[in-house]
């Protein structure tokens, strides 16, 4: 499970969070949904470990990531916001290497990396270096290193950007088989049709704390209305930065 | 920390430096730069030598230009003999002319033993001509004592009345210190190969890394920062060795092919002085890696990474041209990173005893130097500051 309890995070003069808290529980899919700037980045680099909050905490299992962001790494797969991959590895020695990183040896690591080529149908391009991959093979490549080490806990940033009709229902579907194994899900975007199709719960965040929380259709009934798109402008008060 | 998880530790160093390894290895731009530098710097020095020494064992005829020589044929047949001639074709543009003047009544002051006077005109400040004067002086004394013993012989003189001292000269300087001189600038050209060789990685492997968005995620894994620092700092001293020993070995070898002897100099450095030189490079590798890292780890690209690194590199170039040509002789610069390496390197091609003792703690030194600046920037990589260049 993650939870966000209280987060506050000051850059400079902007205040990036302003006391968020929500919990992202096991074997669901969380939807961060909030306009650009909301601070869903700063969110979920709080969660890695890479950024100090001035207040608050982020526990993944009840590990803090500023306490001890290497036990807390462990335990989490990361979907970049931008991902670059290692242009003259293959694919194959690109996941290898963060199954590694993640404290797998080298045979436990082949045998993960063959698993997760396979789950993901990318045996074709496994030796084949990364220039030259499609934006959907570079997906399933990020998304290979992501789960190579069976994290019980994945996090994504604005997954979906990008991505063709394929590669999304790729991800879909390989999200909604993970949630059953159990898989606390995190995902950040500002993409409403992604987030009403995919999630059980959304945090819909604005000014760096949560506006409103709950099922698509809880928000709907909350507010009133029919559609999510509808109810989630009403909720944050603007159509600003959002996509449809 | 305990043995567990101090072995873990290390096995992620390691598999960082593989990775860096393999990576580095299979880009044709990084292999070329650690290459090019060791491979074609003998090569170019070689060429510079060559036209060097060819132009000190320069024995072509002095031309200049001489009035009246039919008043003196013997004269001009010496000077001949000396290599000194009439010149035929004009004088270059922006080269002052020579010109040496007989006098008319030179056949009648030489019947009487009156001084003869014959007038050298030229730039005397001339640093292009100078040896060319030289040259002219030397074969008009030499004419002037030829004479002066005839005279005191037909006198019935002995003409070592007018050499009161004999001075013999005795030069000290053996033939590896006189080499020294052209040697030395192969020296810091070896020195600096560590410098040059492993910059491209260095550069790829922290702002190509920012630049190609991999360093969030990558830091974003389960592994401590001055693991995965030292991992690409030997990724990238790995480069730094492969050009230093490049150099190593070739320079010697191309200078076999160069006529040093024809000046003087003999050049003669055995396997073993190839080996201590290539171990005394090792930690200046890693403090040069650690250096570049620390530098282009701040930048956000490539570009301005290999901005900052080329001010960095003047730094050791600085130092060790400074100390080569101010000839800078302080007990400190043998203890000192760099400049205890340069003094090694020059004791080693002088043919001099190696002074151990400053040489290890030098060497220690240039470790524990580099160690310190990798320990910063794993502290810098752990800084929000840092990494996101707030």
């Amino acid at each position: 499970m993650i939870e966000v309890n209280e987060l506050r995070k000051q850059f400079g003069q902007v205040t990036a969070l302003d006391g968020l808290s929500f919990t992202a529980p096991e074997g669901q899919i969380t939807g961060l949904l909030g306009p650009n700037g909301a601070g869903k980045t700063t969110c979920l680099r709080t969660i890695y470990g890479l950024l100090k909050a001035d207040l608050g905490q982020a526990l993944i299992d009840g590990v803090d990531a500023s306490a001890e962001p290497l036990a807390a790494r462990k335990k989490i797969g990361i979907f970049p916001d931008k991902f670059g991959l290692y242009e003259r590895l293959t694919a194959r020695e690109q996941v290898a290497y963060f199954a590694q990183l993640h404290g797998m040896n080298k045979v436990d690591a082949a045998v993960a990396v063959q698993q997760v080529f396979e789950r993901l149908d990318m045996l074709a391009i496994a030796d084949r270096r990364a220039t030259g991959f499609s934006q959907g093979q570079r997906m399933k490549v990020a998304l290979a290193q992501a789960i190579v080490h069976h994290p019980k806990h994945l996090i994504l940033d604005e997954p979906s950007r990008g991505l063709d009709v394929m590669s999304t229902r790729i991800l879909r579907d390989l999200l909604r088989e993970l949630r059953q194994q159990g898989t606390s899900i995190l995902f950040s975007s500002h993409v409403m049709q992604e987030v009403a199709a995919l999630c059980d719960q959304v945090v819909v965040v604005a000014g760096g704390k949560v506006a409103a929380q709950g099922t698509p259709e809880e928000l709907c009934e909350l507010t009133g209305e029919t559609a999510l798109e509808e109810a989630f402008v009403k909720i944050i008060g603007t159509d600003e930065g959002i996509a449809a | 920390m305990s043995g567990r998880s101090r072995k873990f530790s290390q096995s992620l160093t390691r598999i960082v430096l593989m990775k860096e390894l393999r990576d580095a290895i299979r880009d044709k731009r990084s292999v070329m730069a650690a290459m090019s530098y060791a491979f074609f710097g003998p090569l170019l020095m070689a060429v510079a030598f060559f036209f060097l020494i060819s132009q000190l064992t320069d024995p072509s005829d002095v031309e200049i230009d001489i009035q009246g020589a039919e008043h003196a044929p013997a004269f001009i047949d010496f000077l001949a003999q000396r290599g000194i001639v009439e010149r035929q074709q004009a004088w270059p543009a922006g080269q002052h002319p020579i010109t040496l003047e007989i006098g008319a009544d030179w056949a009648s002051n030489i019947a009487q033993a009156l001084p003869a006077p014959v007038t050298l005109t030229a730039d005397f400040s001339s640093t292009k001509q100078r040896s060319d004067i030289r040259r002219i002086e030397q074969a008009l004394e030499g004419y002037s004592q030829q004479i002066a013993y005839v005279r005191l012989q037909m006198r019935g003189l002995d003409p070592r009345v007018m050499q009161p001292i004999d001075v013999i000269k005795q030069d000290t300087a053996t033939k590896g210190s006189r080499s020294a001189l052209i040697m030395g600038s192969a020296m810091i050209f070896i020195l600096l190969s560590v410098f040059f060789s492993g910059m491209n990685v260095a550069i790829d492997i922290s702002a190509g890394e920012r630049e190609r968005n991999s360093l969030e995620l990558l830091l974003s894994q389960p592994i401590p920062t001055q693991q995965l620092v030292m991992g690409k700092a030997l990724a990238a001293s790995c480069f730094a060795m492969a050009g230093g020993v490049l150099s190593v070995v070739l320079i010697p070898w191309v200078f076999q092919f160069l006529p040093l002897h024809e000046i003087g100099i003999s050049v003669v450095i055995s396997a073993s002085d190839i080996l201590l030189m290539a171990v005394m490079l090792l930690p200046l590798a890693l403090f040069a890696t650690a250096l570049q890292l620390f530098v282009s780890f701040r930048a956000k690209s490539f570009k301005e990474a290999q901005t900052y690194i080329s001010f960095v590199l003047m730094l050791p170039m600085m130092v060790v041209f400074g100390v080569e040509f101010t000839n800078t002789k302080n007990p400190l610069l043998y203890y000192a990173p760099l400049t205890g390496q340069h003094q090694a390197l020059l004791d080693i091609i002088k043919g001099e005893m190696i002074q151990w003792l400053p040489l290890a703690i030098s060497s220690l030194v240039t470790l524990l130097v580099g160690w310190i600046i990798l320990r910063l920037i794993g502290r810098m990589l752990a800084s929000e500051k840092v990494v996101f260049g707030l």
